[in-house]
């Protein structure tokens, strides 16, 4: 009986930064960027866009989505491209997407990407050993927390846009295209921890914070 | 083992032999005692030979000694029978004091035999007891060691714990500075969010209006449109009724060269016509230089609008100059604030160190965490062990019990025991006694009790001998009772050890709960989004897709309106095409004209889009001069009053702002600009210049001059 040895593929700085960016990009659409693993997963789930806009395609093991909004595509690939750039220099700590509502801009949801980036791998460009499945899988767990997610969020009723925050290190230069701004915070938000997967030179943390529902609150 | 008393002993017949030995009767002979037995008898002399009556005296004298010797006899006999009666009642009780002896020889040895096992069952006990409290004095020492080790450690602990509690209680100050620096970010950012907010209205009514003027222009282009359309068409309808003249003018003409006369009546026809296509010449010329005015204003106007924009914008650029010019004070305070708690911050010299320092501190917290869950891993233990000493403490205080009874049944038994021994003294005194008595009786009749006074003596020594050994386990049976309670003392300090140690241990597992909710509480707030901004900045894309798609939405209703516009004119010229020949000069100018439009809409497009890429590179150059000349980045919003009034608000941040929360914010309404008060406006310092600069000389660039030179001079002094 043959047996199978454990694919266990060494993991580099600009690889790890390119996984988490693929996931970022299927959740911003295979852009590679990191942190917006989930993001169109989480547009979709959360009809901040209609399902329409949307295409399924299977990747992972899972369906993911694509997006035909060329204004969305072309928002997150400048996006992820400035995101990977700050994750290889290892100068992102945080993204977070949030959701507000159209009319009167109050932020309805928070998802926090946390990130911890091994700095040794930074400094002296050492390389990691991880398989891929292992990584998938916790991909996978996350991308089905955010499908059932819908059962305890609160429903969105009114028209809704997304904004991208990065938390980076305070001496990193901001580009021509960015700004500085503020953290966009709910008042008294209820938080609800998700898992996290780690690519051992990456650990992305998820964590959903949004607005109290009123009926919730009655 | 107990020895069962002997049957009593059957009484000697020594009695008898003394009796036989002790013949009483008249067979005894008596002898007149003299020295020597052998009576000499020596023949009579004769001077010696008496008369008879001396003999009968004599033999008188004889008889009589004789009856007084046998009165003594007998009186000596009687005595002697007395003696003998006497002695035979002493001789019995002798036998029976001897049996009683014998019987108290045997139950001592009895006794004896019972102590004997008594003190061997004691010895195994004390043995076994002591080698228990030996083994537990062992444990109590190792426990002693281990509690002495993890009171050393729970003082270190204790030690650590105080000073993190001190750090805990710096961070915590500092973590409410924090806060506090947060919350006043947070409410400036929500004030820049309302601007922001009432910016983007203001733009979006703007762009309504603007919207709306375009609209207007629109229903207006396409009203002259349709009025050009009419005015095309009475054109037409003229040209049409004209050549329907000139062809029946022509007909008549044809007509008339066969039928001469009424000549001069189509001529002044042909003239009339002539002169009427001149006029409608001229009014189409007219018409088309109105048209071609009309549009020359409208392009102007245009080219008004936008430049009219442009110095809007420059103008709400300036008035946020002045509010980042606040914000910049404002900053260059909190900057101040900063630096003054800095400096009560142990080893930080500079901003820069602070990064660090937090690092460190925050290193430190996890160190600190680290070993807070190595202390409670090791209380966890020292409670194990301490259960563990607690059941040992239990079974040694049953033992110790146990003992305790074993030895107070020991001590009932020794009492019994002394009871016994005491009972017997008392009757070996009176034997004591008895026995001299009857040595007493027995010095009279002497010989036979001898023997008996020796088996006394032997007995006396023998009891002497018991007597000490009794004593001398009741002194071990005493320094028994001694060391039990000097273990149950060492045990009861144990147990108000343990218990004293269990309190600290519960008072330590309260302060790790504490910790442990604190550190949750940290851990929420990290989540929820709270940052240092010491550490982090949050940055965004400027062109949001809201934005975008705002931009894009206003791009596309133009170009919408272009192609409508382009579409009606290809129209008006397909209807110029089909009007025919004699229209074609008049077709021909309106299509050079609108070929010239369309040149110019093209160039106008293009020069749009130019306009545009250079205004975007204009303005972030523009924004960048303005921050390196002025010092303050300046944040341009529209937002909406309460009352609906659109207003142009300006956040400056000085570019020497200390913090975050250094912000100036100033709104722009038709030509004014006025200051919003902020946190930042309201500390002293700033609204002391306030007070000056802007109230009182009413010039804000030398509120935002003075404020840039103070905060610069805080930063190189600093």
């Amino acid at each position: 009986m043959a047996s199978k040895t454990v694919a266990k593929d060494i993991i580099t700085l600009r690889g790890s930064a390119a996984i988490v960016s693929e996931f970022f990009g299927y959740a911003a659409n295979r852009f590679g960027c990191w942190g917006f693993f989930f993001s169109v997963s989480i547009l979709y789930n959360r009809g901040v866009y209609p399902e329409e806009s949307f295409a399924k395609v299977k990747k992972y093991g899972l369906p993911m989505l694509l997006t035909h909004d060329e204004g969305v595509k072309s928002f997150i690939a400048n996006l992820t491209s400035q995101l990977s750039e700050w994750l290889e220099a290892g100068k992102l700590q945080r993204v977070v997407l949030v959701i507000m509502s159209k009319s009167s801009s109050e932020v309805l949801e928070r998802w926090n990407f946390s990130i911890q980036t091994d700095g040794e791998v930074v400094e002296k460009g050492v390389s990691r050993e991880k398989s891929d499945k292992e990584i998938m899988r916790e991909i996978q767990a996350i991308m089905r927390q955010i499908a059932s997610s819908i059962t305890y969020l609160p429903c969105l009723d009114e028209p809704c846009v997304f904004d991208v925050l990065a938390y980076t290190d305070k001496d990193v230069s901001v580009p021509f295209t960015w700004i500085e701004s503020d953290p966009k915070l709910i008042a008294n938000p209820q938080m609800v921890k998700l898992h996290s997967f780690d690519t051992k030179i990456h650990k992305v943390g998820t964590l959903v914070s949004y607005k109290n529902d009123e009926w919730d609150e009655e | 083992m107990i020895l069962r008393t002997p049957p009593p002993k059957r009484p000697r017949t020594e009695p008898k032999a003394l009796e036989e030995s002790s013949p009483v009767g008249s067979d005894r002979q008596l002898f007149i005692y003299e020295d020597s037995p052998v009576v000499h008898v020596q023949p009579p002399s004769d001077h010696l030979l008496c008369t008879y009556q001396c003999r009968q005296m004599v033999k008188s004298e004889f008889f009589d000694a004789l009856s007084s010797a046998e009165k003594q006899a007998r009186d000596y006999q009687s005595k002697w029978e007395t003696l003998n009666d006497s002695f035979c009642k002493v001789d019995s009780e002798r036998k029976k004091f001897r049996e009683q002896l014998l019987f108290a020889e045997q139950e001592l040895a009895a006794a004896k035999g019972r102590e004997q096992a008594l003190q061997d069952q004691l010895l195994k006990e004390v043995n076994d007891s002591s080698e228990r409290f030996k083994k537990q004095i062992q444990s109590y020492k190792e426990i002693e060691i281990k509690l002495k080790d993890e009171v050393n450690l729970r003082k270190k602990a204790e030690s650590s714990a105080a000073s993190y509690k001190e750090k805990e209680s710096n961070l915590e100050g500092q973590l409410s500075h924090l806060s506090e620096s947060m919350k006043r970010e947070k409410l400036s950012f929500q004030a820049e969010l309302a601007q922001l907010k009432r910016e983007s209205k203001y733009s979006l009514s703007r762009k309504n209006a603007e919207f709306e003027k375009m609209e207007n222009r629109a229903i207006t282009a396409e009203k002259e449109l349709v009025l050009l359309k009419e005015n095309m068409e009475d054109l037409r309808k003229h040209l049409n009724e004209c050549l329907h003249q000139k062809g029946e003018a022509e007909k008549k003409l044809a007509t008339f060269t066969f039928q001469e006369p009424n000549s001069s009546d189509a001529s002044l026809l042909v003239k009339h016509l002539q002169e009427e296509l001149r006029n409608y010449e001229v009014e189409v010329q007219e018409a088309r230089k109105l048209k071609s005015s009309y549009d020359q204003t409208e392009l102007l106007r245009e080219k008004l609008l936008e430049e009219r924009n442009r110095r809007d914008r420059a103008e709400s650029e300036i008035s946020k100059l002045h509010e980042l010019q606040f914000s910049m004070k404002a900053l260059e305070d909190e900057l101040s604030s900063w630096k003054m708690l800095m400096q009560t911050i142990p080893d930080v010299l500079s901003p820069d160190d602070v990064p660090a320092k937090f690092a460190s501190l925050q290193k430190e917290v996890l160190d600190s965490m680290k070993k807070l869950g190595e202390s409670n891993a090791r209380l966890k233990q020292m409670e194990v062990a301490l259960d563990g000493a607690q059941l040992s403490k239990q079974s040694a205080e049953a033992d110790a019990a146990l003992v305790r009874d074993k030895s107070k049944g020991i001590e009932e038994e020794v009492k019994q025991l002394q009871l016994m021994i005491s009972m017997i003294t008392d009757e070996r005194d009176r034997l004591k006694q008895l026995l001299e008595d009857s040595n007493c009786m027995k010095s009279d009749v002497a010989g036979s009790g001898i023997s008996d006074g020796k088996l006394l003596q032997e007995l006396q020594l023998s009891l002497a001998n018991k007597e000490c050994y009794i004593k001398e386990l009741e002194s071990t049976v005493q320094m028994k009772q001694e060391m039990n309670n000097r273990q149950r003392e060492e045990i009861k300090l144990l147990g108000e050890k343990l218990n004293d140690e269990a309190r600290k241990i519960k008072s330590l597992e309260r302060e790790s709960d504490r910790l442990r909710s604190e550190i949750s509480l940290l851990e929420s707030k990290l989540g929820h989004g709270d940052f240092s901004t010491e550490s982090t900045k949050v940055l965004r894309m400027v062109n949001t897709l809201a934005v975008d798609s705002e931009a894009k939405q206003t791009i596309e209703a133009l170009r919408s309106e272009l192609q409508k516009t382009k579409d009606k004119l290809k129209a008006v010229e397909e209807l110029n095409n089909q009007s025919g020949d004699t229209v074609k000069s008049v077709d021909s100018h309106i299509s050079e004209t609108l070929k010239q439009l369309k040149e110019q809409i093209a160039t106008l497009e293009k020069r749009e889009e130019r306009y545009k890429t250079v205004f975007a590179d204009r303005i972030s150059v523009f924004r960048r001069a303005c921050c390196e000349l002025f010092g303050y980045k300046i944040v341009m919003d529209e937002h909406q009053r309460p009352n609906g009034i659109p207003v142009t608000r300006f956040t400056l941040q000085s570019i020497y702002a200390q913090s975050d929360e250094e912000k100036l914010e100033f709104e722009y309404e038709s030509g004014n600009v006025s200051i919003v008060v902020n946190g930042y406006c309201s500390q002293p310092d700033i609204s002391q210049q306030v007070g000056i600069f802007i109230h009182k000389l009413n010039s804000i660039p030398a509120f935002t001059a003075n404020l840039t030179v103070e905060s610069f001079n805080r930063r190189t002094l600093s």
